[in-house]
């Protein structure tokens, strides 16, 4: 190794100065050479020492086909996080990167088995209820509140907008709460279609209010002399 | 125990995400990079060997991508440095800020080799042998691109 490489192996921690080195580091030969690349290292150090991180997400996703259409689910490890349909496998990827920031997205159907057996089972009349873990990070802390309560509707039940307000104890909102399941980020596992505007009309639902008809009817629900209303 | 591919990446996103930083110098790129690098680490893991050093692994996908990253950019822009994502001494002094610019501009000319040995080896702490298999070289060679970088940097900051 020659005296350059043998100063930069002591200031990178790469080896100890040999006696040899040592005693021409005494000289002032020496001092400048091992300054120099001190004020290198240093230099460096403080330009790329510290970069800034986002903290990044890992976010998996699959496809299903339904009697609704195909249906997009994604999931991070927390748990479902979208669902989607009637848009493209782009879009929703596009909207997930959109949406969730500094993330990895990766197809994987094994990552969604547990969503996937339970939507196919209950658009397949076997299943009433879901049992996954869900994380909210696409719903404001109102619209969790909403959500919340809305998931606790059973199948084959309907309740109005109104009756959302009530239970989360804001009576007036009804009308906060209509948007806030307007942007319900995972129909079907919250039950937003169970929801309808207050004098009997469908109310409105983002998938379609043919989707609505389409999920009521899958859960038997008594939705008597029904007018739609578009909104 | 082989750690699941949701620890491998909790465990070393971070790290991989700041040396994407240190190649590419912006928050953009780096995050274009990032998801090339999960996604394929992802694909591959499965077929990894049990007795793989699964962080020189990681580290030689990163290096890759950000390769490519760098060889797309070349292509559209002929002489551009990026450094937005570098923290710029805000408020230094204009001698610091001047130094600054100086370090960023010889590292991102660095040939490619020189450049990730030299993060690797001084902000990630890889051994030259693990750096190495990322660069399909020898150790002596890593070592090498490593001395080589600090060289020219001195030369660069002394002139």
């Amino acid at each position: 190794m020659n005296r350059q490489d043998a100063v930069i192996a002591m200031v990178l921690g790469d080896a100890a100065a040999s006696p040899e080195l040592t005693a021409w580091l005494a000289t002032e030969a020496g001092q400048r050479t091992l300054r120099a690349y001190q004020r290198t290292v240093a230099a460096l150090g403080s330009a790329y020492g510290e970069v800034t991180m986002p903290d990044m997400t890992m976010v998996y996703y699959t496809s299903m086909a339904t009697p609704i259409g195909r249906v997009f689910v994604a999931a991070t490890e927390a748990g479902v996080t979208r669902i989607s349909f009637r848009c493209s496998e782009a879009a929703f990827v596009a909207e997930l990167r959109r949406r969730l920031g500094a993330v990895v997205i990766a197809e994987s159907g094994e990552r969604l088995q547990r969503a996937v057996s339970q939507l196919d089972a209950y658009f397949g009349g076997r299943r009433r209820a879901f049992d996954v873990a869900v994380d909210w990070r696409l719903a404001t802390p109102f619209q969790r509140r909403v959500l919340t309560a809305t998931r606790r509707v059973p199948a084959g039940r309907v309740v109005s907008y109104g009756d959302i307000a009530q239970r989360i104890g804001q009576p007036a909102a009804s009308r906060a709460v209509g948007q806030a399941l307007g942007r319900n980020p995972l129909p079907i596992l919250i039950p937003c279609h169970r929801v309808l505007a207050g004098g009997g009309g469908l109310g409105g639902y983002t998938g379609g209010l043919d989707i609505k008809r389409k999920l009521l009817g899958i859960e038997g629900a008594e939705v008597a002399g029904v007018t739609s209303q578009p909104g | 125990m082989r750690p699941t591919f949701d620890e491998l990446f909790t465990r070393h996103r971070h790290e991989i995400f700041a040396y994407l930083m240190r190649l590419l110098g912006n928050e953009a790129d780096a995050q274009d990079a990032a998801q090339e690098v999960w996604l394929r680490a992802y694909r591959a893991y499965a077929r990894l060997t049990p007795q793989s050093n699964v962080r020189a692994w990681l580290y030689a996908i990163a290096t890759r991508q950000g390769w490519n990253a760098m060889r797309r950019r070349r292509r559209k822009s002929a002489a551009l440095v990026y450094v937005d994502g570098l923290p710029a001494p805000a408020g230094a002094a204009w001698e610091q800020q001047r130094r600054w610019r100086e370090v960023v501009a010889v590292v991102s000319r660095l040939p490619p080799k020189q450049h990730a040995a030299l993060m690797q080896r001084q902000f990630h702490g890889l051994r030259y042998d693990e750096i190495a298999t990322g660069l399909g070289c020898t150790p002596a060679a890593a070592r090498a691109n490593v001395y080589q970088a600090i060289k020219r940097l001195r030369a660069a900051l002394e002139e």
